[in-house]
């Protein structure tokens, strides 16, 4: 809220003048796509048609995320933390608008190593009720499991060992230990987890706007180097450390990038 | 899943009409001519932990004089063209506020808590409640089909299920009653009653509707402790290996007890053909994914809003979570968040149904069921 006002309190002031301010002479933009793919192709929700590592038959419903702390990775060892005040970003896989995230940084010119990013939210900045409008709002996570907000709800289905299609909600978030399942919390598991993005160096030209493409390859979070079955965890992980832990070990490899421009 | 849903102001949010405002009176030098009509704004305060975007068409700002006449219209039989007293029916014939703006199960004419219109055309599905509509914006009704308050106002007027009249018999019988036109003229700035500004004027009052002063909320604010049962309830309700209810119903994280979503929640097992719902979700998307797929209601004051499902299939909350208990159904179509449905349902115990329904009791709001400014005006504008 206090940026926002300081939003508004800055284009109160510039609201008359005709210049621009001195130091936006050169303006480098990025623009981060995210799309979703099962072994190569682009995703086809609501289908039974992809068997995971473990042999699962599944489908995919709908998907959906946070990434933060994104950060570029430059030659000379520094590194440049987007600041954007809404820097946590939410990807939707039935809303359109969210798969494309307009930096609102002015990006220095020069060559970039790589780009990493939290994908979650990092304990400092998961805190309940940031977000009070949908569709971010939808994706709170209970105070009695931990508070702030689901890292991912990936929702679908699994032809289960009785085949029957069953529903699977692959949902991430702060983890729990129990003294008693499911009672007696005694501890909180903090599961987001870095990634440092294959093959996204990039040169950044003055006045370009270069475009990133995210792709999130969802057989991965299957695969390596847990294999991941759905008959063993069933339809629900959030009260589930171990599942959890599994996932975020399998989640370091589920992105690509394609560095267009 | 088609979930194609524009959350209208997700991105400008509040900030952006205002500072426009700001950019604009920061440059002018002097204040524009004084206008003949001005009425006065509304400012809607927004509770702790609400969303901040609210859903009021640029065209309809809320305006002290336009939630007045909504209040006389909503609650003025003669609004359905009608004058004899035996052939009044206005909104407020079935939306009864201490019902949470439903008729309730217990309603003297609509036996059951079943509506029909002034024919005697029973309603295609129950009631909805009318709570914090102001923060849905994914569509009213309970398949979303319609994405403004303001049209479903000449919708009641003319559905052959509710007044079944027409809106020329409607705002012409409106602008012979003294009183109106004056009304018409300080909020809209004009004496001649139009349909457009009838909708306008009523959709402005119910935007007013806003709960947020139950137990729970005071116990989120700090001010009372909730019973241990009560705790236990709350936890079941937002747990996966509880009650499992918060991916639908909210929470800590969204006192709006719902998503305003639509989902197959898992009451029925076919959906085509002679099953075929012609006013389920599928038929606004027409994605099969939504066949069967209503609206996951608020839970606030849902004590009072039975019977329950959009067919009202429930006549009690012990019905209900009996249901979400033991008695799921699978189909193709269930949402994936009913993902209980392995085993029938959550399979709570005696006691942990008990806990859950006295969590459920907590979003019960006295203030809102009671509030003088959200019920019938003491007189109508031509008998003052
Ligand atoms: C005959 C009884 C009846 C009358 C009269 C009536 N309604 Fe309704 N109203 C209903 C029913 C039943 C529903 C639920 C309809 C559905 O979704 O199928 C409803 C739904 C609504 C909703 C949607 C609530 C939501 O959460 O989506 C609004 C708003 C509404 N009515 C406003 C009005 C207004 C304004 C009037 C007067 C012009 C009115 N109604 C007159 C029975 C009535
Ligand atoms: C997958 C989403 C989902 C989950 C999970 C869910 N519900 Fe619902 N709920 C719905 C939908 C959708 C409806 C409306 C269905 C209809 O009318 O056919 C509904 C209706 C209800 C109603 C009746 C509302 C009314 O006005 O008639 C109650 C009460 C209710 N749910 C309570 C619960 C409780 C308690 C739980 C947890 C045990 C729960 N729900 C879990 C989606 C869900």
């Amino acid at each position: 809220m206090t940026q926002r006002l300081l939003l508004i309190i800055v284009l109160f002031c510039f609201g008359c003048k005709k210049e621009t301010p001195p130091d936006e002479q050169s303006q480098q933009k990025i623009i981060l796509s995210f799309d979703f793919r099962v072994d190569g192709e682009k995703l086809q929700t609501d289908t039974m048609i992809y068997i995971n590592e473990a042999g699962n038959h599944y489908l995919v419903n709908e998907i959906q995320f946070f990434i933060s702390d994104v950060t570029l990775h430059h030659t000379d060892g520094s590194t440049y933390l987007i600041q954007e005040w809404k820097d946590i970003h939410y990807i939707d896989s039935d809303l359109p608008e969210t798969q494309t995230w307009n930096v609102f940084d002015n990006i220095p010119a020069g060559s970039y190593q790589s780009i990493s990013f939290t994908f979650g939210i990092n304990e400092e900045k998961n805190q309940s009720l940031m977000f009070l409008n949908p569709p971010e709002s939808f994706m709170f996570w209970p105070q009695y499991l931990g508070g702030g907000y689901h890292y991912m709800k990936l929702n679908g289905k699994w032809l289960d060992e009785n085949q029957q299609i069953s529903p699977f909600n692959f949902h991430l978030g702060i983890g729990q230990i129990y003294y008693s399942y499911p009672d007696s919390i005694t501890g909180f598991v903090q599961n987001y987890f870095q990634i440092t993005l294959p093959n996204s160096s990039f040169t950044m030209e003055k006045n370009q706007t270069k475009e990133i493409l995210l792709i999130m390859n969802i057989e991965n979070w299957f695969r390596s180097p847990n294999t991941y079955d759905h008959d063993k965890w069933g339809g629900n992980i959030m009260q589930k450390q171990d599942a959890m832990r599994l996932a975020c070990e399998n989640g370091q490899d589920v992105f690509t990038t394609v560095v267009k421009k | 899943m088609s979930r194609k849903i524009t959350y209208h102001s997700v991105r400008a949010s509040l900030g952006i009409p205002l500072i426009v405002i700001l950019l604009l009176s920061s440059c002018k030098k002097e204040a524009p001519a004084p206008s003949p009509y001005q009425p006065t704004p509304y400012q809607i305060e927004i509770p702790f932990g609400f969303p901040t975007n609210l859903n009021i068409p640029a065209d309809n700002p809320m305006t002290v004089e336009g939630i007045e006449l909504g209040r006389y219209l909503f609650y003025d039989g003669r609004i359905s063209g009608r004058t004899h007293p035996d052939s009044l029916m206005s909104c407020g014939t079935c939306h009864l506020q201490a019902n949470a703006f439903e008729c309730g199960i217990d309603h003297p004419t609509y036996t059951g808590g079943f509506p029909y219109g002034i024919t005697g055309k029973p309603t295609p599905h129950v009631m909805l409640p009318m709570i914090n509509l102001i923060w849905n914006h994914t569509g009213y009704l309970w398949n979303g089909a319609v994405l403004n308050i303001e049209d479903l106002v000449w919708m009641g007027v003319v559905a052959e299920h509710e007044m079944n009249s027409d809106t020329n018999r409607a705002k012409e019988v409106i602008q012979q009653i003294p009183g109106y036109p004056e009304l018409f003229q300080k909020a809209f700035g004009s004496e001649t009653v139009t349909m457009k500004n009838i909708g306008r004027a009523i959709a402005q009052f119910i935007r007013t509707f806003i709960s947020a002063n139950s137990k729970f909320d005071r116990y989120l604010h700090g001010e009372v402790q909730l019973s241990p049962s009560e705790i236990s309830g709350f936890i079941l309700f937002t747990t996966e290996e509880g009650a499992d209810c918060f991916h639908c119903h909210g929470g800590y994280g969204n006192p709006l007890f719902t998503t305003h979503l639509f989902y197959n929640n898992g009451k029925d097992s076919l959906f085509t053909g002679p099953y075929e719902d012609p006013r389920d979700r599928y038929h606004v998307t027409g994605d099969p994914m939504d066949y069967g797929a209503y609206k996951a209601t608020t839970l606030r004051n849902i004590a009072v809003t039975g019977p329950y499902m959009h067919d009202g299939r429930f006549a009690t909350l012990d019905e209900v979570i009996e249901f979400y208990s033991h008695h799921l159904v699978w189909s193709p179509y269930i949402n994936p968040l009913m993902h209980h449905i392995t085993n029938g349902g959550v399979q709570l115990t005696p006691s942990e149904k008990a806990d859950l329904k006295a969590f459920i009791a907590t979003l019960h709001d006295e203030e809102f069921l009671t509030n003088p400014a959200f019920g019938p005006p003491e007189k109508f504008p031509d008998e003052k």
